[in-house]
């Protein structure tokens, strides 16, 4: 069976495979100019970067190492005692848990509904266009909103969802979705798959659509029934999506505020936080009130999900090429 | 230029960023000081966000206002209250606070030298016109640095309607005759509650509070803390009693607010009594006509005289170069009887001064309040502690009156954090 | 583009198909829009009503007048404007930006270029919540607090990730031969770049546009640090005005965010049948 990536060089990270009879100049020539130029094509991007991120990533660094006033005034050096507040602090390893469960619930469902709907998007059917629309509408809705929305339709005696189950008379009583302890993640993950997967949607339909018909054609003449052909032509040729879209989903969930913090409203303590929310009311919203002790939760968060990210990327072998 | 020219240029810009970084270490244009300097041109307030109709229309025309009697120009931020917090946190701890910050604290900032006392900035004849609760409230190590600039009072409301259809003839005076109308409204079925109550992170101290004044309790007693005083276990007993034992509140007292839970109940016809203020009055004589509510006292717990809870939010002002003749002609301007009473007015609140409380005592519907003002109990708004304290109390109360909740346990651990200077 | 189609469709089956898609479209569009139809619906009954319990479904009241007392606010119209600036401005520089870095990383070796990737991978790992304070003091340095330009860079430079990435994938998919040929032509590198190559890769482009556009369009924190007039706060952040603790104004509050969503729609439907094309521009969609 013809292989896919013969035709089309769609693999991961990295130039097409270049063999000396099709270059125009000589090899060494042209590499080193590139090295030259690259710089020019790096450079705004470069400067936005250190601009706009490393300034304030520096600070923040600075910042997790200053002992402050519960006004935000900083009194001094505090050497290392934010980090061992933090990672001492009672409510660490729940709320560790609770980023875990967080991520994987949102992330691993998304990208199997998102594959699905983006296949299912690609076909033709009448009404397609309407439904890409609807689709996008999470997406273009602020989180801040859809949060404050679902809130209102979780509620236990305003909310809309109860009066719907009564109705239907799937539950006898309304259920507290948002302060039952049993089932405050679960409102919380559907929130947060249900804003999620538009993106990821599209972004896998910008895979889709990358593919050439003339692969489908292929794999048809060669006999090739539909689970094999998803299994071995366009999976294999949406990996490059796939990669983009799992590794910026683990990492917009791990930072995500707006979902868990405004559902998780009413609820004292920590028991629902993850590491973000967590770090917030570290600084602002728990009896420490220390913005020391909240960069040093938000060093040690780009550090976890640092590790994340590198520990999928090995698992996926993100650098192998295709052919 | 060779390569590795190239990539030094690279490695110049990020150390450049660094650089940036390490070299403003301390503070920016506006220093945190003495107030001496050339008087400045411009001062920034920032106020929390009552109401999109007034208080954003009450500043920009007390702005213009200001210009045109000083020359100095006034800018105004207004922030929402949930987010107050973390931007005024931002701007100390970039040196660059506002000239005055509208916040419900200020103990802390005097703590840290950062606040002129009255002397510095507030007429004389302002200081003796405030009302006497709030100057002591107001007062941290013998200096007034919280300036009140409104107040309010809570009070028990109470569905009429409710009342008679559960044959209740009078509110409530006692612990015990709260119980027992509350559970005659709870028998009303339907889905009523007999009180709504709300002990979520909100404003969880509130609610605690104005019970815990009621059974004689205090936060403070004889200048030490006394969170955990008997009285003050008994009162948080008897909240967790209300929702587990006696079932006649709402479900999760912990875990509900006011404003999207306890009130909504009470303005939809469906509790029978709630701790409300001015604000839920306007609410209720504006939008929901079909509540008929009364207004009473605070049940107290053995039926001595009821005790009243007040709240006031502080404008306080931050020393910097220069600004202290402007700051002192905001104040002048603010507590001009025209000015203060007139937001305070618009925004449903209660007055702060006593030329204020004369001014408001031609309105009968506010007389329940007024009379109460002069007497109302705070909370130790002068004592830096509570800052701390009060969060700890949001974030912690509701998990006490939880069916598996330990009210001694909750409150021995925040006397603990209070007395460990938070 | 059809997906794999099964060999022998039996006839039943090809006369029912295309009813099946669409009532499955049906349902998926009911899913993602039903929240937002019960917001259409609060937004067209009075504040008071919106947390009646039990609730109804549709208003006991209607109230049609909402919409037009938002557009009406002149707060709303000056959010509005901050938005629309904010969020084409960025997404502009974005597209700017990540295209030449884009490009270069994906066609040709160079030392450094992994880093440069990982390093743009990097800036995504930190939660704009864990900036805000460094922002503010570094905009205040520059004496740039308060203005457009603060936020526009900011959006710019925090979204550049996906955009890199995405273009990457594209970029690394045209053909050796493409390239070639143009430089027989006589292009120079930038001319093959954006006359040959871009409109190749037109998908990548609406994708990142589209994202960087909602990211921009929806950012709440920085905003809200950076811009303290009212007039300059994006939609996102000037929205909170309609709720307060105090007073409750649901109905205008969701009002104005179904109005918020609407460019985003508008811009999404202008620029959607560029989702498709380019490389794949001879297959039927």
């Amino acid at each position: 069976m013809v292989s896919a990536p013969d035709l089309v060089r769609v693999a991961a990270p990295g130039p097409p495979a270049e063999t000396a009879r099709h270059r125009a100049g000589t090899p060494r020539r042209r590499q080193r100019a590139m090295g030259r130029a690259a710089l020019w094509w790096l450079s705004p991007a470069l400067l936005l970067i250190g601009g706009v991120v490393i300034y304030p990533a520096i600070e923040l660094i600075d910042a997790s190492f200053g002992r402050y006033s519960i006004t935000g005034l900083r009194l001094g050096p505090a050497g290392d005692a934010n980090y061992t507040n933090v990672l001492a602090h009672p409510a660490t390893p729940a709320v560790l848990t609770n980023t875990l469960v967080w991520v994987v619930a949102v992330v691993v469902p998304t990208i199997l509904l998102s594959l699905a709907l983006a296949q299912f998007l690609s076909l033709e059917f009448a009404g397609r266009r309407i439904v890409r629309w609807a689709v996008l509408v999470p997406w273009a809705a602020s989180l801040v909103i859809t949060s404050r929305l679902f809130t209102l339709l979780f509620d236990y005696y305003h909310g809309i969802l109860n009066r719907l189950l009564l109705a239907l008379h799937v539950v006898g009583r309304p259920v507290d979705w948002l302060g039952d302890d049993r089932f405050t993640m679960l409102s919380i993950v559907t929130v947060g798959v249900f804003v999620t997967v538009p993106f990821t949607t599209y972004v896998l339909l910008a895979g889709l659509n990358a593919i050439p018909e003339e692969v489908y054609e292929a794999a048809r003449i060669d006999g090739a029934g539909w689970w094999q052909t998803y299994r071995h032509v366009t999976l294999p040729l949406l990996r490059p999506a796939l990669l983009v879209a799992a590794v910026l989903n683990i990492i917009y969930v791990f930072n995500s505020f707006p979902v868990v913090y405004t559902l998780n409203d009413r609820n004292p303590g920590f028991s629902h936080d993850t590491s973000i929310t967590f770090m917030y009311k570290l600084a602002f919203k728990s009896a420490d009130h220390d913005v020391g002790m909240a960069a040093a939760a938000g060093v040690m968060n780009v550090a976890l999900i640092l590790v994340a990210v590198v520990i999928y990327l090995r698992l996926v072998d993100w650098r192998k090429d295709h052919s | 230029m060779r390569p590795q020219h190239r990539w030094a240029l690279v490695a110049g810009a990020l150390a450049l960023s660094l650089g940036l970084a390490a070299c403003s270490g301390g503070t920016g244009a506006g220093t945190a000081g003495s107030g001496n300097g050339d008087p400045v041109k411009e001062i920034k307030v920032v106020i929390a966000e009552m109401s999109k109709d007034h208080t954003a229309a009450f500043w920009n025309a007390f702005a213009k206002t200001y210009q045109r009697r000083t020359g100095v120009k006034l800018k105004v931020q207004i922030i929402s209250w949930n987010d107050v917090d973390q931007q005024t946190s931002t701007m100390v701890q970039n040196g660059n606070p506002p000239d005055i910050l509208n916040l419900n604290a200020y103990a802390s900032y005097a703590k840290d030298g950062l606040l002129y006392d009255s002397d510095e900035v507030l007429p004389d004849r302002t200081k003796a016109d405030i009302l006497d609760a709030f100057v002591k409230s107001g007062t941290y190590k013998n200096k007034l640095y919280g300036f009140p600039d409104l107040s309010s009072v809570r009070a028990l409301f109470y569905n009429k309607k409710l009342f008679a259809k559960a044959g209740v003839a009078h509110p409530p005076r006692t612990w015990d005759e709260f119980v027992t109308t509350a559970k005659k409204i709870t028998a009303l079925g339907d889905g009523t509650v007999g009180y709504a109550q709300p002990l979520g992170p909100e404003e969880a101290q509130a609610e605690f509070s104005i019970w815990l004044f009621n059974n004689g309790g205090d936060w403070k007693s004889h200048g030490r803390w006394s969170i955990n005083s008997p009285k003050n276990v008994q009162t948080l007993r008897f909240l967790k009693d209300l929702s587990v034992k006696h079932k006649v509140t709402q479900n999760n007292p912990g875990k509900t607010n006011r404003t999207d839970g306890a009130f909504p109940l009470f303005q939809h016809g469906k509790a029978g009594m709630v701790v409300g203020f001015g604000p839920l009055q306007a609410a209720l004589d504006s939008d929901y006509p079909d509540v008929d509510y009364g207004i009473a006292p605070m049940p107290s717990s053995g039926g001595g005289p009821p005790q009243t809870y007040g709240v006031t939010d502080y404008l306080m002002a931050f020393k910097k170069a220069g600004n202290r003749d402007a700051v002192r002609k905001f104040y002048e301007l603010y507590y001009s009887p025209d000015q203060i009473n007139t937001w305070i007015k618009a925004e449903g609140f209660l007055p702060v001064t006593k030329s204020g409380l004369k001014v408001f005592a031609s309105d009968p519907s506010l007389e329940v309040y007024l009379d109460t003002l002069p007497n109302v109990h705070l909370t130790p708004t002068d004592d830096p502690t509570w800052d701390k304290v009060k969060i700890a109390v949001q974030q912690n109360l509701g998990e006490a009156v939880a069916s598996d909740g330990d009210p001694q346990k909750v409150l021995d651990r925040l006397q603990q954090m209070a007395e460990s200077g938070g | 583009m059809t997906a794999v189609a099964p060999t022998h469709p039996p006839g039943l089956w090809r006369r029912l198909r295309p009813r099946v898609l669409s009532l499955t479209g049906i349902l998926i569009g009911t899913v993602f829009l039903a929240p937002y139809a019960v917001m259409l619906l609060d937004a067209l009954r009075p504040a008071a009503d919106v947390l009646q319990s039990p609730p109804t479904l549709l208003p006991r009241h209607w109230q049609l007048s909402t919409f037009g007392d938002v557009l009406a606010d002149l707060r709303f119209r000056s959010w509005l404007t901050t938005s629309v600036i904010v969020a084409v401005t960025s997404t502009a520089i974005v597209i700017a930006a990540a295209v030449p870095a884009a490009y270069v990383t994906a066609r040709h070796r160079f030392p450094g270029r992994t880093a440069f990737l990982l390093l743009v991978l990097v800036t995504q790992l930190f939660s704009p919540t864990s900036l805000v304070v460094g922002l503010y003091r570094e905009f205040f340095q520059l004496n740039l607090v308060n203005t457009y330009l603060a936020i526009i860079l900011t959006n710019a430079a925090f979204n550049l990730a996906f955009a890199v990435w995405i273009l990457h994938g594209f970029f690394a998919s045209v053909p050796k031969e493409v390239e070639e040929a143009a430089e027989l032509d006589g292009c120079s590198r930038p001319r093959t770049v954006l006359r040959v190559m871009l409109p190749l890769i037109r998908p990548g482009i609406v994708t990142a546009v589209i994202f960087s556009f909602i990211a921009a369009w929806n950012e709440y924190v920085v905003a809200l640090t950076l811009m303290q007039d009212d007039s300059k706060k994006p939609l996102n952040v000037g929205i909170n005005a309609y709720v307060t603790g105090y007073e409750q104004h649901w109905d205008q509050m969701f009002a104005a965010s179904l109005l918020a969503i609407v460019p985003v729609v508008v811009l999404f439907v202008m620029i959607e049948k560029h989702l498709v094309g380019g490389l794949t521009a001879g297959s039927v969609k």
